[in-house]
């Protein structure tokens, strides 16, 4: 019977574009806006949003702003639960939400070799410390930009050298540009010299979080610039509050796709249950029992909208592979990854929307009084 | 025992205000191999009479036995199951699967049976052969012309070997030619398969061709004829 869904469906192909593509279209929106969820959801709460915490200058928020000393770096490292302290000077092209937004982090290359969990897939590390204005890029800027090993790439004040590209198990990372710490102090136009936009500390593992926070704002309370210290999943959902904001209000965007999936195949399949309404009637005559014929009908809505939104699910993980795409704020970025999690929710929302979608027109197939159907012209 | 007996079977509709009831207190008995004939004028029960022996409708009151299992007792699943291997259905406008080739609409019938595909393709093209459609076997309904159609039809009627075929005036939409053509394999199919039919027609030719005319009017037999073979 599956032979007689198919060629039902081929038969009228025009119908079934249409609504495949609409289906397509809609999961395509809908993955999509499960990547910046999924984004968001990963840099607020990942392994390191916890185990590590951000120092930055008291009431800022955008890194130019924020300017502490270097060498609160020292007084860190003395508090009890602190295994190491990065200092790192920002630089964005843009502190405003931004989907090119460029973000270099300018910090000690050894240090960021040790801590940080990247992969350099061209270039070499020993390139990157030894030169002092070679930069390694994150894969998806590198895409987004067109850049390649050697090449000089400049914005703003800011001309680098690049000595490698990295990706990373952190998505947001592949969107960032490292540069050595002295050199993006004395990049002219930041007059930096000493000076850091913000500490990123290390716990132990048994350390509190939160006690090592409040220990640190306390101790250099005494110091030239108050600090505030937050968890770095705290401190980048603070940093982008307004995106969040958004974000959070695009989930209804997801659903709303939802909604416009069931609604178009079910729409489609209602069309085409009243137009075949004497076929079914027939079929029934012929002995095929109401039960199979609801199962002919909800194959149908389930193979439209199965095959609409397992295609839209799919080009959207090629959309969001190849394109690099982030957003960020304030010199925090949220990177849209396919994740196979978001293609399996694509897949199960698309079977469990065509079936739904199928329902009404099935039961109507198989309670159809055969005799005033076969009257029909 | 007959194969087919109706027992003080009425069907009434509602209309508006007006009930209409085109089956009264009906009683009649089909013979295994029997083919009769129902004529009468427009409205007076004829099809209404055909689709309870098909069990696509129920009476309001009576019984309807055929081989003996009461089909106004079934439900409609079971009632479905009973179609499949007893009943085969003529309809007048054909009523082909339009995106199944001839023999695929031929096998629907017995995609319902417990039949191995090699049982399923020799009984379709046997049935192929029976209605002289061998060589139309890979066509779609609209490659055909409506006699080659409802000879697809009547094929599809056999082709599950039922105890009885109900044809609903199944020269109503053909030419004289093409009705001609129906008419005489209708015949052969009861004569050398031994098929019990039930037609309903209002051409008194067509009704000719059966071994017993029966005519309805007002919800009652009024005459019947029997033995007129042409």
């Amino acid at each position: 019977m599956i032979g007689y869904v198919l060629k039902t469906m081929w038969r009228h192909r025009t119908r079934t574009l249409l609504t495949v593509s609409g289906a397509a279209v809609a999961m395509f929106v809908f993955c999509f806006v499960g990547s910046v969820q999924e984004g968001l959801h990963r840099l607020t709460t990942g392994s390191d949003a916890d185990r590590s915490l951000i120092v930055f200058q008291e009431n800022r928020f955008c890194p130019t702003t924020s300017r502490l000393p270097e060498d609160y770096a020292k007084k860190i490292r003395e508090i009890n639960g602190v295994r190491d302290v990065m200092p790192i000077q920002v630089w964005t092209n843009n502190c405003r939400a931004s989907l090119d937004i460029v973000v270099f982090n300018g910090a000690d290359p050894m240090q960021i070799q040790k801590s940080r969990p990247l992969r350099l897939v061209s270039g070499s590390w020993q390139q990157f410390q030894s030169q002092r204005d070679a930069a390694i890029v994150g894969r998806n800027v590198a895409n987004r930009r067109g850049l390649k090993v050697g090449d000089q790439f400049s914005i703003g004040d800011i001309s680098v050298r690049i000595a490698g590209l990295f990706s990373s198990t952190v998505p947001s990372e592949e969107n960032l540009i490292y540069t050595s710490l002295a050199f993006l102090q004395f990049t002219r136009g930041l007059d930096a010299a000493g000076l850091v936009t913000q500490h990123e500390v290390l716990l132990t593992e048994d350390a509190d979080p939160d006690r090592v926070a409040s220990e640190i704002d306390s101790k250099l309370r005494a110091g030239a610039v108050a600090t505030k210290t937050r968890r770095k999943g705290a401190f980048q959902a603070s940093t982008l509050s307004d995106l969040v904001d958004l974000i959070g209000f695009a989930h209804w965007l997801g659903y709303a796709c939802v909604g416009l999936v069931l609604s178009l195949v079910a729409t489609t399949t209602v069309m085409s249950v009243q137009d075949r309404i004497k076929e079914y009637a027939v079929l029934q005559t012929i002995g095929v029992r109401p039960l199979t014929t609801m199962r002919l009908v909800l194959t149908e809505s389930t193979l439209l909208c199965v095959v609409g939104g397992v295609a839209g699910t799919l080009l959207a993980m090629l959309a969001l592979s190849l394109g690099g795409f982030a957003i960020g704020a304030e010199g925090a970025t949220i990177a849209f990854r396919p994740t196979l999690g978001l293609a399996t929710s694509g897949t199960i929302v698309s079977v469990f929307v065509g079936i739904l979608a199928g329902v009404a027109p099935a039961i109507q197939a198989s309670t159809v009084p055969i005799v005033s159907a076969l009257r029909q012209p | 025992m007959a194969l087919v007996e109706l027992r003080g079977v009425s069907k009434s509709f509602s209309k508006g205000e007006e009930t209409i009831t085109p089956l009264d207190n009906i009683s009649m008995d089909i013979e295994e191999g029997e083919f009769i004939s129902l004529m009468g004028p427009s409205g007076t029960g004829k099809s209404t009479l055909l689709n309870l022996v098909s069990g696509i409708d129920r009476p309001d009151a009576g019984t309807i036995t055929v081989d003996g299992t009461d089909v106004t007792k079934l439900s409609r699943t079971q009632l479905a199951d009973w179609r499949a291997a007893n009943l085969g259905y003529i309809f007048q406008t054909h009523n082909l699967i339009p995106v199944l080739t001839a023999y695929e609409n031929i096998e629907l019938p017995t995609l319902l049976l417990k039949l191995s595909s090699a049982q399923r393709r020799q009984r379709v093209e046997l049935a192929l052969e029976a209605v002289g459609l061998s060589d139309r076997a890979n066509h779609y309904p609209r490659q055909l012309s409506g006699g080659q159609e409802q000879r697809v039809g009547i094929a599809r009627a056999i082709v599950a070997h039922p105890k009885v075929v109900v044809a609903d005036e199944p020269t109503g939409s053909l030419d004289a030619e093409t009705s001609d053509q129906v008419q005489i394999l209708l015949q052969r199919l009861n004569r050398e398969l031994n098929i019990t039919m039930l037609m309903v027609t209002h051409d008194s030719n067509v009704a000719g061709i059966a071994t017993k005319q029966l005519i309805l009017d007002r919800g009652k037999f009024l005459a019947r004829a029997e033995g007129v073979v042409r």
